[in-house]
């Protein structure tokens, strides 16, 4: 029994290749941005992890329309597992180039282990290599970006002391997981439209930069935390109206069930 | 960078092995996915990612907690064998109970015709329509190997990652009561996460999302997932190593 998918290549909308310039451009522009500019603009960070989610779901929704043969998430999970590993390596050796290297490193990590999914186990899915590369570059974006949200720098000793040891990066990992796994796994079906899923990726990259914002009152203060928290619900509400706007366009009918009836009523 | 290398190709060789315990042992988990949820397939109702890493994420606590206690690597990963094992029974004796007493249905598999330790007849309890359902007990005894399996594989990643970090002069264990603080503790819980996460995925994707235990014929494509994990499990822990190394320059 095969999960999450028709077994087809997915269609329409937005070409790959937008999609990921997007992520790409946006997730480093916004990463770049939130560690050169003072601390209050750290939600350029934030902004730079939608970016990066977007293009992951968008990955997620190509390679998952194949039918994975197990449920969506696991992708999701891996995306971070493999973005985690490629994402500290960067910061570590790279200094300022760090967000690039571990980009650069994600998708060979992401690119050798679609090869061993492919011609290992036998897979057959024709884009699994580069779709898992760009999963891989999603989810270490997604990670650094939200970092820098937290710690106002992607510098390595920051990252490590205000990220990692205080145990953020767990919160990270699922809701940045959650962005890129949700959007196709809740969107999946013959009536899947492409903007109708990656508006929902943006509206749970605004979660996680509301909830990272949250975060970021420890170590930034309560003034950064609040326009982080600001500008992640402002994201959310516009993207969640539009979201509800595709789903009245894509559904049938839209209808209210009205309140639970009485006890005299079902009578 | 270099030295950071060839200074611990032992610690590198010993994630690898662990990487590759894990792919093994999830294949011994009975995973059944959405259709188990609803009672159509034999094993645990949710995807192989969360049952691994449930149990594996236990064992790493429990690993961890040992750690605190003593430096003796088999101590230690008998505790993290012990917690993941302890986790998934706890699994899967749950969900019999709701399979049984909730569902309504009898722990049946439909791969093989006798229950390989029980002896008991299983193709006649098997409902129509189905693919078996509940968990008989040679899943269930299965599923306890497979998580010692996983539970040993993460401390030892978990345990080499430490021992990498201290080399280079990073305090292992919690010397204070502190729950934050410690840098790596902190890194090397998430790089073994990242590491467990990576080979709990891979074995998924070779037994196509679900498996019944060591008596399903899927079984048999072990080798295949082990091999990918142990390429992949490579790839990570050099990266992993590097960047664990690093850490004690700042």
């Amino acid at each position: 029994m095969s999960a999450g998918g028709s077994g087809g290549e997915a269609k329409g909308g937005y070409p790959p290749q937008t999609i990921m310039g997007l992520g790409i451009v946006g997730g480093l522009v916004g990463i770049y941005l939130g560690h050169f500019m003072p601390p209050a603009y750290s939600f350029f960070g934030g902004i730079g992890a939608i970016c990066a989610t977007v293009w992951g779901a968008d990955a997620v929704r190509r390679v998952a329309s194949y039918g994975l043969g197990t449920g969506v998430p696991s992708i999701g999970m891996l995306a971070l597992g493999m973005g985690i590993i490629a994402s500290l390596f960067g910061l570590s050796i790279g200094g300022l180039g760090g967000p690039v290297v571990a980009v650069i490193v994600a998708a060979i990590i992401g690119g050798v282990i679609g090869a061993l999914a492919n011609k290992v186990i036998g897979m057959g899915i024709p884009i699994m290599e580069q779709a898992m590369a760009e999963i891989s570059c999603a989810g270490t974006l997604v990670i650094l970006g939200l970092s820098v949200v937290i710690a106002g720098s992607f510098d390595y000793a920051a990252v490590i002391e205000y990220v990692i040891a205080s145990g953020y990066i767990a919160l990270i990992f699922i809701i940045g997981g959650m962005g890129i796994l949700h959007p196709f796994n809740a969107c999946l079906g013959p009536d899947e439209k492409q903007d109708r899923t990656l508006v929902l990726a943006v509206e749970k990259g605004a979660i996680a930069l509301i909830i990272t914002g949250f975060a970021s009152s420890l170590h930034e203060g309560l003034m950064t935390a609040g326009i982080n928290m600001i500008i992640g619900i402002a994201i959310w509400l516009v993207a969640f109206n539009r979201y509800y706007t595709y789903i009245k366009r894509d559904a049938y009918k839209v209808v209210g069930t009205g309140l639970l009836p009485s006890a005299e009523e079902l009578q | 960078m270099i030295d950071a290398i060839f200074g611990n190709i032992i610690w590198m060789l010993l994630i690898t092995i662990g990487g590759a315990l894990i792919s093994l042992g999830v294949h011994f988990v009975p995973v059944g996915g959405a259709p188990a949820a609803m009672a159509q397939a034999t094993g645990v109702g949710t995807g192989t990612v969360q049952l691994a890493a449930g149990a594996g994420l236990t064992g790493l606590v429990s690993a961890g907690a040992m750690m605190n206690l003593t430096d003796n690597l088999l101590l230690i990963l008998a505790s993290g064998a012990v917690g993941a094992m302890i986790m998934i029974s706890v699994t899967m004796i749950v969900g019999t109970w709701t399979y049984v007493y909730a569902v309504g249905c009898v722990p049946a598999s439909a791969k093989v015709k006798v229950d390989p330790i029980t002896k008991y007849r299983q193709d006649l309890y098997v409902s129509q329509g189905t693919e078996g359902h509940g968990i008989p007990t040679v899943s269930f005894v299965s599923g306890v190997i497979g998580a010692a399996l996983g539970g040993i594989g993460g401390s030892l990643v978990y345990y080499s990652l430490i021992e990498v970090g201290m080399s280079v002069g990073l305090q292992g264990s919690g010397v204070t009561n502190a729950v934050t603080g410690n840098t790596l503790v902190g890194v090397a819980a998430i790089f073994a996460i990242g590491i467990f996460l990576v080979n709990a995925v891979i074995p998924s994707y070779n037994i196509g999302g679900t498996i019944e235990g060591f008596h399903d014929p899927k079984f048999k494509k072990w080798p295949k997932a082990v091999i990918s994990s142990l390429v992949a499990t490579l790839l990570c822990a050099v990266v992993a190593v590097i960047a664990i190394a690093q850490l004690g320059g700042i």
